[in-house]
């Protein structure tokens, strides 16, 4: 499974940088119980502005992929959750 | 920061965008009626119980952050109340630094120990029996704690089984390792300004955003706007701050896009600040001073000053990392005007220090330096930049982290006369700070370096932070393996006067 955080200045003022963190934190929760999950590799990338927000007057930021899943206004949890469904067996 | 507090960080965050693009458009100030607007948009409330409320807290932030003062709730004052004082180009300081939005503050009740509805009414009742002023009763559901009697030891919390009892306390009084914080007439904090030596803790703890401290943002941008010497100095724990693929390079140069004319590493004052406190160390200690304490963490100096007058003079009278490198632009250019950028708010108040405001006359940190680069659009992780940065040594990009700042003045004493042991401790909050030094004036720390920083892991752990504390350290340790210098001693910038015994 693939996520991706934008790291454009935008995402990054917003909490970027926490969201990455959160979502590797999952890895090691993963691991303990690898049993219950997917035996599949969590790969997380930080990528450049995809230029989402530079289109819209809506504020949209922080923006995840989660493999083709585009996630505007992400939020840990959210985020999370749906890596978490996706993982699970 | 405190990462996990999401919204009131992005709250925070706009509003220091708002204000640097008010200000680097030129926008009539009059139009801050209408930010909160743009802030909070819509009619439902996200945040508070509705969506008023959540907008006059914002107007207020949006004015601290102009460097204007909280409005008093009783009378009638327009957010752009005394907008004119503050429409300068220059550093305008109205007092105080940090201050209690009071009507966003929810009077948490002060320090209790209470019972919760994990208690069983258990036979053996140990809370009772270990309580030394008999303030544990046994009510019709639960343990009662008469809360008159009890004198907050803990005692009973520690015995219970059911882990029922739990202390509570006010975050933001929590966090202040000075007890600045107490309560007005209607039980909401209240700072007290005597004590506080603003290492900005509470803000950050605050769940309601309730504490806040000024910004200097919308001068500093009018101040780039219409001069020409502006020089940003940005301090050792930068790396890492601005987004996971951003790299060092990268942040000096989208400084530079920003209207200034040259960056320099403040890493290279602390190479300086090292050489001054090593030599004053070994000069004065033991046969001076009993101990020396390091002068760079301004809120544990302030403290020390405040707590232990008698022992003031034994911190070290060199000057900060901070003030060192203002004075080595200046000397390269006497007409600069410097910007501290920093993750510290400490530090807006040592600029306006007499010895210190003709060299320092903007201060900032590294959230409103965001702020300032989303507002002018500069994506940071497409600047095109190969030029290094190599202004300090592996020792001087070290001083952000907890225990940096004594590992490089000892090293350097260790350096220029051998025979030395040099004994050090670090205390990094300033709760541990203040119980260092009632040790030290007890004459338990005789002999030693005392290293005092008010933030828990050092500066990198500083409120006006964007990253996580594990991801700078992480960084800031790569970026010192590729400092060109091992020790100050090596530093080219630097005066090789300065570096004889």
């Amino acid at each position: 499974m693939k996520v991706k955080v934008c790291m454009g200045s935008n995402c990054t003022l917003l909490g970027a940088m926490n969201l990455l963190d959160q979502i590797e934190s999952l890895r090691e929760l993963i691991e303990e119980n690898s049993l219950e999950y997917k035996d599949e590799e969590l790969e997380i990338e930080s990528i450049k502005c995809l230029g989402y927000c530079k289109t819209t007057d809506a504020n949209i930021a922080p923006v995840v992929i989660v493999d083709e899943d585009v996630i505007f206004n992400a939020t840990g949890q959210i985020v999370m959750e749906k890596i978490m469904d996706k993982m699970r067996i | 920061m405190k990462e996990s507090y999401v919204d009131l960080i992005n709250i925070r965050r706009k509003v220091f965008v708002e204000i640097a693009k008010m200000a680097y458009e030129d926008t009539d100030l009059n139009e801050l009626e209408k930010a909160a607007y743009n802030i909070i948009p819509g009619e439902v409330a996200k945040y508070r119980e509705n969506i008023f409320r959540e907008r006059a807290v914002v107007e207020e932030r949006l004015r601290l952050t102009m460097g204007l003062n909280v409005r008093s709730m009783s009378e009638f004052t327009r957010v752009t109340e005394g907008i004119d004082e503050v429409n300068v180009d220059e550093t305008k300081f109205i007092p105080d630094l940090v201050n209690v939005i009071t009507f966003a503050c929810e009077a948490c009740p002060t320090r209790a120990l209470k019972v919760t509805d994990n208690c069983r009414k258990c036979l053996a009742h140990p809370c009772t029996n270990v309580c030394p002023v008999n303030a544990v009763s046994i009510g019709k559901d639960r343990a009662i704690i008469d809360q008159d009697k009890c004198i907050k030891c803990g005692r009973c919390k520690e015995a219970c089984p059911y882990s029922a009892i739990v202390e509570y306390q006010r975050p933001c009084a929590a966090v202040c390792g000075v007890n600045a914080i107490e309560s007005d007439h209607l039980g909401r904090a209240k700072i007290n300004q005597e004590k506080c030596v603003s290492c900005g803790r509470c803000i950050i703890q605050c769940p309601f955003g309730a504490i806040a401290d000024k910004s200097q943002i919308y001068q500093l941008v009018k101040a780039l706007k219409t001069k020409k010497n502006m020089y940003a100095m940005i301090a050792p724990s930068f790396i890492g701050q601005f987004g996971a693929l951003t790299t060092p390079e990268q942040i000096v140069e989208g400084i530079k896009r920003l209207g200034f004319k040259d960056v320099v590493e403040v890493s290279l004052g602390a190479d300086i600040t090292t050489l001054h406190e090593a030599k004053e160390f070994l000069q004065k200690v033991p046969n001076e001073i009993p101990f020396m304490g390091t002068s760079c963490c301004n809120s544990w100096a302030l403290m020390v000053k405040n707590k232990f007058p008698e022992q003031y003079e034994y911190i070290s009278d060199s000057a900060s990392p901070m003030v060192e490198t203002a004075k080595y632009i200046k000397k390269n250019d006497p007409d600069a005007i410097i910007t501290f950028i920093g993750p510290c708010i400490s530090k807006k108040l040592e600029a306006l220090r007499e010895d210190v405001k003709d060299f320092v006359h903007f201060v900032i940190t590294f959230e409103e330096l965001m702020g300032m680069f989303v507002a002018k659009n500069i994506e940071l992780s497409e600047i095109e930049i190969s030029k290094e940065i190599q202004d300090a040594s592996t020792l001087g990009r070290g001083y952000s982290v907890a225990g940096g700042v004594a590992e490089a003045v000892k090293k350097t004493a260790q350096l220029l006369d051998p025979s030395r042991e040099i004994n050090v401790e670090s205390a990094s909050n300033l709760a541990d700070c203040v119980k260092l030094m009632f040790q030290a004036k007890a004459g338990r720390k005789n002999g030693y370096l005392l290293e005092g920083m008010a933030c828990p892991g050092g500066c990198i752990a500083g409120p006006g932070t964007l990253a996580s504390t594990t991801r700078v350290k992480k960084a800031v340790e790569e970026f010192k393996n590729k400092a060109p210098y091992k020790t100050p001693l090596d530093n080219e910038l630097i005066d090789d006067e300065l570096k004889n015994k």
